[in-house]
């Protein structure tokens, strides 16, 4: 436990400016935008379809409340995670650098000598370099993600008591704490479908003898263009396309559509996709021969490792 | 009975064509310094990754109880190495590298490394990218020193030191780290460096270990006289495995001659292991 503890910390710490800096920039940019949008915008100006003419979000807050009070709190809801989602679109290329460089690095600077200089199995090295960028740096991203929305929450209550509009409707905390664990529950799924591209990038990291981004391009893309050349089918091209999320077409299918309103909104993207997403995973023969490939890809790269020097 | 650190039975390592290690047997006892001594491309490397589970190879090999191979992990337990280029990551911080070795290695002692660089320069809070490279030596021997491991392995530890480290590191190894309870391997080209605290010293050539032996034992095998006037046919009679002159005068190196036999011949000395090393590898001496 100690030993795993300490390799964590070291993977974090070896990462700070992907796993720390990255978001906690990012969100701190977007709490500069808001507030100096605000400042700067202060009154705006909307015909609202009801024809009441709303000069600001205390205003249109007042507005919406008194016209679909249970409408409230997801549109906040939704609000937050709107504005906090440009911390995201880091995410992903977080995840693929961190994987694709992990055990490229540590044989490029020769590091690798002095880490095997100590009593820590390569297994134990290689699970940790996957574990980090796949749960505990989403873990830091929604840790950020959720002290930002907090702020935001402040800052708009304050706004919009200001602006003489129902302020406590700005701390929906109830729903803001269930979309934090609901979405760490859609992530949880999006990972396992997305393990066996992600651990085909631990992989490369471990054998790349150099540009290991060519490599982890190169020959599934080859192999799309084999197939599509010869065989006029594209079934791996599909099969990539799927376990990067296109398996989630089969949830849409499945639930509502007609959307009126936030709070539908708030249920089909946030609570009630969840269930349906779970079952979709768990019953996927897919999902089940992809995790299987991970595992594959992960034992070879542990197998790298324990060669390479 | 004798306590074996490391046991090779047939030990070889080949690269495609290329045999790096041509099936050799050897045995490091505990409490010893061995001094491995062979020209690039030997196989000195070689012959040390195999003992600290860096990579593969053929015949039997026991470490301290444990096949390396397998099981490199529990191994390192025991052993300690630094490799021959600097390896430390250059991203940490010095006393990160602490934190983190005193959390893997169950005999790391802190204070005794804190205690080694507090004698240095090296700043605890630095990078390690921001040290030079002597800092960067120390802080790794700091951190080797303070493992009390059975066997420490090192390969080409002072490489790029100026002269007065390399003199402290070999005296605060002998007087601070070695015991009979400990085994150092050591390569290095500085020959001269070490002689004065190896016990034991291994010839490599080619793949093949030429010669193993004691220290004393080593340094009495080899004599070299410088041949009186006169008595040239006489010296060359008795074999000398090289010859040279000096100041006109013949200078002969003599194996496995009784010293008293020599002394009739002229003024006799003792050779210095890079001598014998030299004279070995020339062919010889064999």
């Amino acid at each position: 436990m100690n030993i795993f503890k300490a390799l964590v910390k070291r993977e974090i710490l070896d990462g700070k400016s992907f796993y720390i800096r990255t978001p906690a920039i990012l969100a701190s940019l977007t709490v500069i935008l808001l507030v100096l949008s605000t400042l700067i915008m202060g009154e705006i100006h909307l015909d609202t379809s009801n024809g009441g003419d709303v000069k600001n979000i205390g205003e249109g807050m007042a507005l919406l409340q008194e016209k679909e009070p249970e409408e409230v709190s997801s549109a906040v809801t939704l609000m937050y995670w709107g504005i906090t989602m440009l911390t995201w679109f880091a995410f992903p290329f977080v995840i693929f650098f961190s994987l694709l460089g992990t055990l490229y690095e540590e044989r490029r600077d020769r590091s690798i000598m002095f880490w095997k200089s100590m009593p820590v199995a390569d297994w134990q090295e290689v699970l940790v370099k996957l574990f980090v960028p796949l749960v505990v740096a989403p873990l830091i991203f929604l840790g950020v993600t959720i002290a930002t929305q907090l702020v935001i929450s402040v800052f708009m209550g304050i706004v919009v008591l200001f602006q003489g509009g129902p302020a406590l409707e700005m701390f929906p905390l109830g729903l803001m704490f269930t979309s934090w664990f609901i979405l760490l529950g859609h992530y949880l799924m999006g990972m396992l479908w997305a393990l066996p591209l992600l651990a085909w990038l631990l992989l490369v990291s471990a054998f790349a003898g150099r540009m290991p981004f060519l490599w982890a391009i190169l020959p599934p893309f080859v192999l799309v263009a084999i197939e599509g050349i010869f065989f006029k089918s594209y079934s791996i091209a599909k099969w990539i396309a799927i376990h990067m999320g296109g398996w989630r077409e089969a949830i849409e299918d499945r639930i509502a559509h007609n959307i009126d309103g936030p709070r539908d909104l708030f249920n089909m993207i946030i609570s009630a996709g969840l269930t349906e997403s779970v079952a979709i995973t768990f019953s996927s023969v897919n999902m089940w021969a992809g995790l299987l490939i991970a595992v594959g890809f992960v034992y070879a790269a542990i197998e790298m490792r324990k060669r390479a020097i | 009975m004798t306590e074996y650190v490391v046991e090779a039975r047939g030990l070889s390592k080949s690269f495609g064509d290329f045999h790096a290690l041509k099936s050799v047997d050897f045995s490091l006892p505990l409490g010893r310094i061995v001094g491995v001594i062979g020209a690039n491309g030997a196989g000195k490397t070689t012959m040390l990754n195999a003992i600290l589970g860096l990579s593969s190879y053929e015949g039997s090999l026991n470490v301290l109880g444990h096949d390396p191979s397998k099981e490199r992990d529990a191994l390192m337990k025991d052993v300690c190495f630094i490799a021959d280029v600097a390896t430390l990551p250059k991203w940490m911080r010095v006393v990160e590298v602490l934190d983190y070795v005193e959390a893997v290695h169950p005999r790391f002692d802190r204070a005794k490394a804190l205690d080694f660089l507090s004698r240095t320069n090296v700043p605890l809070d630095k990078k390690i990218r921001a040290l030079s490279k002597g800092m960067t030596v120390q802080l790794h021997l700091a951190v080797v020193m303070s493992i009390d491991a059975k066997l420490l392995v090192l390969d080409e530890p002072t490489l790029g030191l100026d002269i007065i480290f390399r003199k402290q590191f070999y005296q605060s190894l002998l007087e601070e780290y070695f015991d009979e309870d400990r085994t150092v391997v050591i390569t290095t080209h500085q020959v001269e460096e070490i002689e004065h605290i190896l016990t034991d010293v291994m010839f490599i050539k080619d793949g093949e270990i030429v010669l193993e032996a004691e220290m004393d034992e080593l340094t009495q095998l080899f004599i070299e006289v410088m041949v009186d006037q006169g008595k040239e046919e006489e010296a060359l009679a008795l074999k000398p495995i090289s010859r040279s002159s000096t100041f006109g005068k013949s200078t002969c190196v003599y194996k496995n001659i009784d010293r008293e036999t020599l002394a009739k011949l002229g003024e006799t000395r003792r050779l210095g292991l890079a001598d014998i090393f030299v004279a070995t590898m020339t062919g010889e001496g064999q």
